[in-house]
């Protein structure tokens, strides 16, 4: 069954009811010594202080430490538990999520950029995570309320009433001011969170702007930027201090009309000064679980949201279906594809044959991908089909097929950790590899040689140098299918024509699909295929096309 | 990174007289924001004594309760009031205060010599003006009105108690020797506990963009249960802490809870005893009692607040540290330049001492000429042009544009005489239209679209969806790599430098891409001395003249026929190119 919000919410809910359990439990206890607090301070005054009963001091000071002591452990062992519920339930979508994204069937990326899915990932999850921490708390304020109304009620009925069924209506006041000052607050809090942004644009930007001598146009731009914003913090700002104000001034108010009443209650000598004075401790404390209610409320509508797009990302449907077979263990490596129609690829028709050195010119960028597409089963094309060594792909467990055609794309991404980590990956001959693909070269550069970290994804690095370690990777992998796209774009031409003829030797004997424009890579092929219009064009080697083809020449060589 | 020599911190001296020079010339403010939150807090502390009259009132078997009753409503009114002015007061001071060290913080940052912040890794930089501004205004936000407000009530607070009697205040004293100790106990393990927090969320942020960003590369490498495995062991430890973090912070509260009953027991006794000995009046001792009652909250929030307000200082050392940084310095006579020649002589580089990259690279370039620079990686290409639009100075020999040596052009007139667009790519947020501005900021629209339809940009600029007005950059519309490039072409075109430097096309953009590329660049040259820093061949073929490059020196220089007859490193690399040779 497909995930909805509803069910991510409600499995992280019941992942952790053990622990929730708990939370609910201390912190009843802790909201309900809360509340006891003020009675008791009541009771002293009575009992104590106008009697001048030592006894009775001493008794009330204990059971007050009692009290105080069990408010403080029970709050401490909620806050963990309930904690410790939000963070777990967090952790678990998490991991749910990398094994969605990672799925040998892909299709959870679709339509979503990595920083989304991250955002996904960490701030959703943790969002869904916070109801954890939200719900023990919401029963225990509802059972301070419980244990202050009983308080209230048991001094005086009237009073009791009074304060009980007038805080609700004092609060859905404060909460009548505040929104339209909330609301207003939210919408300027993000034009201001927009100068941070710039800043840090700026500055990332900042080659560029110093190459083209932009640095004061930019510091008046920032300067315009921060003014606006700082016009719109100050905004939120005054609503905002607008919004604590009256609900300042409306619980004085409320204050003021329970001392009225309870006062003439006491007066009258229907309650004691005792009972009037825990009347107002308990009537200000009430306030607490009323506004315990309405965060608790905000917080499930977060969690509601982002328990829906943690679901549309776990139920996103899968981009290939899934078979059951495996290539077989000496795998020749011949491809066949007939008649594949995907993209800007057409009826298109392409063999290659077990050991080949294949190139493949596509003028038109789109049909290049179109084809890695197909080739690395990153979509099932709209018809035809792609065989290798005649079994059809979509007979194949996709994971099971990419251990034999390893399509290396061309903005591949390098991981954390060193340079010989990410080489090593599924490697077996490094060290050959390495020096095929000149990285060795990189490797010499770099201040630890092939142990360099590399970071922010291989950005530490240039992009000749990123280059020809992701082919590094995909050489020493050495799969019995190899599809290369531009390996080499960044790649300097001294440079490149080494790789060129190193490739053509590592890979001897093994089948390799260079999609490429480049005449240096073209030039050590066996047989070079030109898509014209989504299907094969012209096709020879690269010497008899740049002599027999204008089109060809003009493709590779201006 | 140990060898990183990060930006300057201020030290704390330094950041509190900076704190100074900006609240200067605000005194009138910050002196009406602590005048007016003091009145209002003030004015809130009538409501305990209020409260206690009614009690003595009632004790005494009085019924007239409405002087009281008025007065606390009044007092609830001019409270509230007082509360909102005064915090918006705070925040007005806050924040502009803020505004003005940032803009400082970005003039200063953007104008120091790249050389200096390469040395200290761009990240350096860009988590200063995210991280730490973002850090102090949280705290200028959130922790500094409250801060203000509970430490004025707590101090009013204990004042009032003393005018009840002062050996309220005693009793409310003994409570502060536990809050002390529990300050100083909690703040010396949060400040490294969350510190250590944030680098582990942000290695958790850091794992995740690498896997999910590299989802496609994982699945063609199989790499899914090693990646599943990482993810799990950031996120773990993430947790672990996290809920570090959630114990320290209850075991804080939790002695705070204790302070809370010592004041409060004290208060009753002091109460009892002064009650019995007719000191006080009951209404008195209920009305000290509620006093301390309320002073918890303030209380638990101001020295929660403690910790905040630590990495705020941190983080306001770092943003003073680069906003005190000094500008760079400009020659007295800046020379002009008379042509668009570029002239090396001698010049050699290194980097770290003996490590030479160029080596006595003699270059002498005529205006308009066009230049291509080849060679492998490593061979000094790039610190070549570096060198030449400024950015390095070489360790030895001169280097000068338009015949004046590039000291006595200094900054800004190197800037306006020569252009690097480098392979780095960046398209600003914002509107296209203020992104190109950046160039030229009087820029009419009319020169934008000349700019754009000269290097062949105009057609997919007007096919976006607002066209020029079209939101571009992080967040917003998203531009392929080669138009990313483009634009940085098109600046170059508004720029208008005489001489412009380009450094390699991006490996992202695909050999499609290149040609578009070179195309553009072609035009962006047009009637500028050009040095171009070639990595398809096709790109030096077409130049003026081509100078090969070889571990630090020029090997070969000359055009591309030349070279190609001379059968040299160049004629073999073209032949690799057009060959017939099928190996």
């Amino acid at each position: 069954m497909l995930p909805t919000g509803r069910s991510i919410l409600r499995d992280a809910v019941s992942g952790q009811r053990r622990l929730l359990a708990r939370a609910a439990f201390l912190g009843s206890v802790h909201q309900g010594g809360e509340a006891l607090v003020p009675v008791i301070v009541g009771l002293v005054i009575d009992q104590a202080v106008s009697t001048g009963s030592v006894g009775a001091l001493l008794r009330w000071i204990v059971v007050l430490a009692v009290v105080f002591g069990a408010l403080s452990m029970s709050y401490r062992f909620a806050a963990r538990a309930a904690e410790r519920a939000s963070e777990q339930a967090a952790h678990g979508l998490r991991m749910r999520l990398a094994q969605r994204v990672l799925d040998p069937r892909g299709g959870a990326e679709a339509g979503r950029l990595p920083g989304a899915l991250v955002n996904i990932a960490t701030g959703d999850a943790k969002r869904v995570g916070v109801v954890n921490t939200v719900l023990p708390f919401a029963v225990a304020g509802f059972v301070g309320l419980l244990v202050s109304a009983v308080s209230l009620l048991r001094i005086s009925v009237p009073l009791g009433l009074l304060v009980l069924l007038g805080t609700p209506p004092l609060l859905w006041l404060t909460h009548l001011v505040g929104k339209p000052l909330e609301r207003r607050s939210s919408v300027e809090q993000e034009r201001a969170a927009h100068a941070s942004g710039v800043a840090a644009d700026l500055v990332s930007g900042l080659r560029v702007l110093k190459g083209i001598g932009a640095e004061a146009a930019a510091v008046a731009r920032y300067r315009r930027t921060s003014q606006d914003s700082l016009a719109a913090t100050l905004r939120a700002a005054r609503a905002h201090a607008g919004h604590d104000g009256a609900i300042l001034a409306l619980t004085g108010i409320f204050i003021a009309v329970v001392a009225l009443v309870g006062a003439h209650l006491a007066a009258n000598g229907s309650i004691t000064v005792g009972e009037l004075v825990a009347a107002v401790g308990l009537a200000q404390f009430l306030l607490g679980p009323f506004q315990i209610f309405a965060w608790v409320n905000g917080q499930l509508a977060q969690g509601r949201a982002s328990a829906e797009r943690v679901a549309s990302v776990l139920a996103a449907p899968p981009a290939v279906t899934s078979g059951s077979g495996a290539p077989s263990g000496n795998c020749p490596g011949r491809l066949s594809l007939r008649g594949v129609t995907h993209g800007s690829l057409d009826s298109l028709d392409l063999d290659v044959e077990p050991g080949e050195l294949l190139g493949v010119v596509a003028p038109d960028p789109a049909a290049a991908s179109h084809l890695l597409d197909c080739l690395g089963r990153e979509a099932d094309p709209a018809a035809g089909t792609v065989e290798l060594d005649g079994v059809a792909y979509t007979e194949l467990d996709p994971h099971e097929l990419r251990g034999a055609v390893l399509v290396a794309a061309h903005d591949a991404d390098l991981f954390d950790g060193s340079l010989l980590d990410n080489v090593v990956t599924a490697g077996r001959d490094v060290d050959r590899a390495l020096t095929a693909s000149a990285a060795d070269e990189v490797a010499r550069t770099l201040p630890e040689g092939v142990h360099t970290l590399v970071a922010e994804r291989g950005r530490s690095l240039s992009g000749g140098q990123r280059q020809r370690v992701a082919l590094a990777r995909a050489l020493a992998a050495d799969p019995p299918v190899l599809v290369v796209h531009d390996p080499t774009t960044a790649v300097d031409a001294v440079t490149e024509a080494r790789i060129a003829g190193e490739l053509r030797e590592i890979r001897q004997g093994r089948t390799t699909v260079l999609v490429t424009t480049s005449p240096a890579l073209l030039a050590v092929t066996d047989r070079v295929v030109v898509l014209d219009g989504g299907a094969v064009g012209a096709q020879g080697t690269h010497a008899e096309l740049v002599h027999a083809n204008p089109g060809y020449r003009s493709a590779v060589l201006s | 990174m140990s060898d990183r020599e990060l930006l300057p911190t201020a030290t704390g001296r330094r950041t509190a007289a900076a704190v100074g020079e900006l609240l200067r010339p605000r005194r009138l403010l910050a002196f009406s924001a602590f005048g007016v939150l003091t009145a209002a807090t003030g004015v809130g502390l009538l409501t305990a004594p209020l409260l206690g009259h009614i009690v003595d009132l009632v004790d005494e078997g009085s019924t007239d309760f409405t002087v009281p009753v008025v007065l606390l409503v009044v007092v609830a009114l001019a409270r509230g009031a007082g509360n909102a002015w005064g915090l918006a007061l705070v925040s007005r001071l806050g924040e502009s205060m803020l505004a003005s060290l940032r803009e400082r913080f970005i003039e200063r940052a953007l104008s120091q010599p790249l050389e200096r912040v390469e040395l200290a890794g761009s990240g350096d930089l860009t988590s200063r003006v995210t991280n730490d501004v973002a850090v102090i205004a949280k705290s200028v936000r959130e922790a500094l009105p409250e801060l203000g407000r509970s430490a004025l009530t707590i101090v009013l607070t204990l004042g009032g108690l003393a005018l009840l009697d002062w050996r309220f205040l005693l009793a409310a004293l003994l409570a502060a020797p536990i809050q002390l100790y529990t300050v100083r106990w909690y703040v010396r393990r949060a400040i490294p506990l969350y510190a250590h927090q944030r680098v582990r969320d942000g290695a958790q942020q850091q794992q995740l963009l690498d896997t999910v960003g590299g989802a496609r590369t994982v699945r063609a490498f199989r790499l899914t249960d090693e990646h599943v495995e990482r993810v799990r062991g950031r996120s773990q430890t993430v947790v672990d802490v996290t809920m570090r973090a959630v114990r320290l912070m209850t075991r804080f509260f939790s002695r705070l809870n204790l302070a809370e009953f010592v004041g409060l027991s004290a208060i009753l006794v002091a109460g009892f005893v002064l009650v019995g000995n007719g000191t006080a009046t009951i209404g008195t001792a209920t009305a000290a009692a509620l006093y301390f009652h309320s002073l918890f909250n303030p209380i638990n929030a101001a020295l929660a607040l403690v910790d905040d307000a630590q990495s705020a200082a941190a983080s306001l050392a770092r943003l003073v540290g680069v906003a005190d940084l000094p500008t760079e310095r400009e020659p007295e006579q800046a020379g002009v330049p008379v042509d668009a020649s570029v002239k090396a002589a001698a010049v050699s580089h290194a980097y770290v001492t003996g490590h030479d990259v160029l080596r006595d690279v003699d270059l002498d370039i005529a205006p308009e000429e066009r230049v291509a620079l080849v060679g492998a990686s490593g061979a000094g290409k790039t610190t070549l042009a570096k060198l030449i639009a400024g950015i390095h100075r070489p360790t030895s020999g001169s280097l000068a544009l338009g015949g004046v040596a590039l000291d006595d052009l200094g900054h800004a007139g190197t800037r306006r005489t020569v252009a690097l667009i480098s392979q780095e790519v960046h398209v600003f947020a914002g509107t296209l239209a203020e992104d190109l501005r950046l160039a030229k900021p009087d820029a009419t629209d009319e020169e934008l679209r000349a700019a754009l339809a000269k290097v062949g940009a105009l057609p997919w600029v007007d096919a976006l969806p607002d066209g020029l007005s079209t939101m571009v950059g992080e967040g917003a519309h998203r531009l392929t790599v080669t138009q990313s490039q483009q634009l940085a072409l098109v600046r170059l075109v508004l720029a208008d430098p005489p001489i412009a430097i380009l450094d390699e096309a991006t490996a992202e953009a695909g050999s499609a891409g290149a040609k578009v590329l070179e195309k553009a660049a072609a035009k962006a040259l047009e009637g500028r001395t050009g040095l171009v820093v070639a990595h398809r061949l096709t790109q030096a073929a077409a130049a003026d003249r081509i100078v090969v490059l070889d571990a630090g020196k020029v090997v070969e220089t000359g055009t591309h026929d030349d070279l190609v007859a001379a059968n040299g490193r160049y004629a073999a690399l073209w032949a690799a190119w057009s060959d017939q040779r099928t190996r």
